[in-house]
């Protein structure tokens, strides 16, 4: 495990990329604590306003603390793409093991159907989803989570594949093992790695996914604090105040890289080989 | 050449090398002197992991970034070839020395044909135009005995037969004249005739050509059979060297001797001929044919009829309780066909028959036919799950086929059962040697106490010595519980020694099936006495 995290951290988008997502997880955890003000105090005489030492990002168009805004809503930010992508992966990697588990025609039955659904673009499937359940926030997560299963289902399918071959499985098929035995006890830990890899990557497009949902005005409601809303409602403030779309912004692509390189970094480190 | 007769073509002089890995420094190479004489052949003989190929890739100057040379020389005619810079040892590579590799699948290029090939060695080191490359190839495959030489040399690698691809990379081994050729166990992938062929080939063209050779090998009887000195190699270390007959007429070091003592030998039986006669087989296998592939879902609806690829021809044989039936083939003869058929991986068209049950598809292979009939598979590293402790490995037969209780007890037993320490249960498979791994194997098979145990080649992935001694406990544990044995393999030395009967598979028909004692009689079929032929005898012929 020391080896691990050594060679991980060993490659220059390993460490960053550790880096920034230690930050982001530091702000989800504690930022509502180190908030300098009410995120959502208005103050009428202190709006757009530049930097200063009361605040340190500025103020809105409302004149709440942008700082204390990008605080607060980390958690809603980033927590919730986090969440999106696990489950999303969780769907894909279950259907992707058991389609290579099963074969033959059920096996091409259910990559076709996955084909169908990834020719549709997430962000369109995304609304779509949305559209129908409604949109608030959990409907967000579902939506993101069904968007990304189909891409995680082929990924994981690949690697089962070579699995399926291994003599571990022949050995627990010999046996007269459950489906269900071989699918989750023997062919998903071995397909693991690769799937940590692909997770890490993605949180980053769920990142992106749910503020650009919020920009549509389908995640998130105002007044509240998260990334992309707040990003959509300083749109029409920007020539009063530039720094109310940007300091969002780059939270958003500061949690974005930082995830895309972690998940390089640990593609290098858990394959040595390459 | 300023070489005079007396100075050695390949001299290597207390040379080491070292790999630096992050869990510290591994000598693989230990003060190795080695020489080997124009003409001569000299085998190098170790296990895996001892540092034969090592040896192979520091004479080549091809090594790894990790590995350092704390001493010693290497002299190709008088040459050190360690103070060579990059371009020069990039000339002489090919031109003055060369290598012959284990897999011609691997070693050539799939998108090249063998003509492109071959041809661009000689355009490399000799000079020549590509129409006379072309040319000269054509003679030289005709020369390493390839029928067709000029249809051969258009050929892509995928359009020809191992040991085509194997006679057309010695070809190019051959290509340039080199002073010294390092062959990598060039015959290990092949089919035994095939191989035979190959090394009579090698053989031929040595002693035409004078060159000096290195002959690597696992293969104790093959060296014998074409070395004059062999060299034995264990971690990194040179044991003994000397000339073939005093090795094994009169081997001075242990090691030496545990290594020829565990060459199978067919004259030196491990099992009693006699089988109490039984009226009922404890296995019938008739008829049973298996068919890759599956009809294309158009081809189905067109009624367009498709060749499906057979891997098994109506194949009928029968196993008696307690009896070890031998089944030999070169791969793709369909041997693992028949086992996986039998264990239920395989769809498979007539019937078995188990201990008076009819079984005719893989429906009818219910629980207890499962726990009657295990399998042990070939690759030890990829029949245990690699994220499975060995503890949990072994106790889910135990779940499957008997009560679950007691599981740590009854595990540690198992462990004991094939001389395995108790405290590896709480281990994981990578933390095992390959030997250890297979016991692991072994102990999982018996442990719902199977009638008949299937071994599907599961001793070609280990050590000759590691052979031995998983075979020895193979016997053990079938004197102690009775159960019958199907042993696939390709190693006929070794089926001789333990198998009652053998029976005979090539191209997915079975061929016959004869008692071990009267397999090598002159009433064989012909393709068997072929087979029995191109085996490299044991070293019994100098002892």
């Amino acid at each position: 495990m020391t080896d691990f995290i050594k060679r991980l951290l060993g490659t220059p988008q390993g460490a960053i990329g550790m880096v920034l997502v230690l930050l982001v997880l530091l702000v989800v955890l504690f930022g509502p604590m180190l908030a300098p003000h009410d995120p959502e105090a208005l103050s009428p005489l202190t709006r757009y306003k530049g930097p200063s030492l009361a605040y340190w990002l500025g103020t809105d168009q409302y004149g709440r603390d942008i700082f204390s805004r990008l605080l607060i809503g980390a958690r809603a930010t980033v927590v919730m793409a986090v969440l999106a992508t696990i489950a999303g992966t969780l769907i894909g990697a279950l259907i992707g093991t058991a389609s290579a588990f099963l074969g033959g025609r059920a096996d091409e039955l259910i990559m076709r159907t996955i084909d169908a659904v990834m020719s549709i673009p997430s962000l369109l499937f995304a609304l779509l989803v949305v559209n129908l359940l409604g949109s608030s926030t959990i409907n967000a997560l579902i939506a993101v989570a069904i968007a990304f299963a189909p891409g995680m289902a082929r990924i994981t399918r690949s690697v089962a594949l070579s699995v399926r071959k291994q003599d571990y499985v022949n050995a627990a098929i010999a046996r007269g093992e459950s489906s269900g035995y071989i699918i989750f006890r023997e062919m998903l830990p071995n397909v693991i790695a690769p799937i940590i890899v692909e997770m890490t990557i993605r949180v980053s497009f769920a990142v992106m996914l749910f503020a650009t949902l919020s920009f549509l005005g389908l995640g998130a409601q105002p007044p509240a604090a998260e990334w992309g809303l707040m990003v959509s409602e300083a749109r029409r403030y920007m020539h009063l105040s530039a720094g109310i779309l940007i300091w969002p912004s780059t939270a958003i692509a500061i949690v974005a890289v930082g995830f895309n390189l972690l998940g390089d970094g640990l593609r290098d480190a858990l394959n040595p080989r390459t | 050449m300023t070489t005079t007769p007396d100075t050695p073509v390949l001299a290597i002089e207390n040379y080491s090398l070292d790999y630096h890995t992050p869990s510290g420094v591994f000598h693989a190479l230990k003060n190795i002197d080695l020489a080997i004489h124009r003409g001569e052949i000299l085998g190098l003989v170790g296990e895996s992991g001892s540092g034969k190929t090592s040896l192979a890739w520091s004479i080549m100057r091809f090594l790894p970034k990790n590995a350092r040379e704390p001493g010693g020389r290497i002299l190709l005619s008088d040459e050190n070839l360690l103070q060579k810079t990059d371009a020069e040892i990039e000339a002489f590579r090919g031109r003055r020395i060369s290598m012959v590799f284990q897999d011609p699948s691997t070693s050539l290029n799939p998108t090249l044909s063998l003509g492109t090939q071959l041809a661009e060695v000689l355009v490399r080191h000799r000079g020549l135009t590509r129409q006379q490359a072309w040319k000269e190839g054509e003679a030289m495959l005709a020369h390493v005995g390839l029928k067709t030489p000029a249809a051969m040399m258009n050929r892509m690698p995928h359009e020809a037969s191992g040991g085509e691809k194997q006679r057309v990379v010695i070809a190019s081994a051959f290509a340039c004249n080199p002073e010294c050729i390092i062959f990598d166990e060039p015959t290990t992938a092949l089919d035994v005739i095939t191989a035979r062929q190959i090394l009579d080939l090698f053989v031929e063209l040595q002693a035409e050509t004078g060159v000096a050779s290195l002959y690597i090998s696992h293969d104790l009887a093959l060296v014998s059979r074409t070395a004059s000195r062999v060299a034995v190699i264990r971690r990194g270390d040179i044991v003994e060297q000397g000339a073939v007959r005093s090795i094994f007429a009169n081997p001075q070091q242990d090691y030496t001797r545990e290594l020829i003592a565990a060459v199978p030998d067919p004259s030196h039986r491990l099992v009693g001929d006699a089988l109490a006669p039984t009226d009922q087989p404890l296995v019938r296998v008739e008829n049973v044919s298996v068919h890759y592939g599956r009809k294309p879902f158009l081809a189905a609806l067109t009624g367009r009829k498709t060749e499906r690829v057979a891997g098994n021809n109506a194949v009928s044989l029968s196993v008696h309780p307690g009896e070890i039936l031998g089944i030999v083939g070169e791969s793709g003869s369909g041997k693992s066909t028949l086992a996986k058929a039998m264990t239920g991986l395989n769809r498979f068209e007539g019937q078995i028959w188990f201990d008076g049950r009819e079984i005719r598809s893989l429906g009818d292979m219910d629980n207890a036919y499962r726990k009657d009939v295990q399998i042990i598979f070939q690759h030890p590293d990829a029949s245990l799950n690699p994220r499975q402790k060995i503890g949990e490995i072994l106790s889910r037969p135990l779940k499957l086929f008997g009560n679950a209780s007691d599981l740590d007890q009854k595990v540690g037993d198992m462990l004991e059962q094939v001389r395995l320490p108790r405290t590896h249960a709480q281990r994981y498979p990578h933390q095992l040697s390959g030997g250890e791994k297979q016991r692991v194997a072994i102990a999982r098979a018996f442990a719902s106490k199977p009638k008949l145990v299937i071994c599907d080649e599961i001793t070609s992935a280990l050590d000759v010595s590691v052979q031995a001694s998983i075979v020895q406990l193979l016997l053990e544990l079938q004197k102690a519980s009775g159960t019958a044995y199907l042993f696939i393999t390709h190693d006929l030395n070794l089926i001789r020694q333990i198998a009652h009967r053998i029976a005979v598979m090539y191209r997915g028909n079975l061929v016959e099936i004869a008692p071990a004692a009267d397999i090598d009689s002159p009433d064989r079929a012909e393709y068997t006495r072929r087979l029995i032929e191109a085996v490299p005898r044991a070293a019994g012929q100098y002892l």
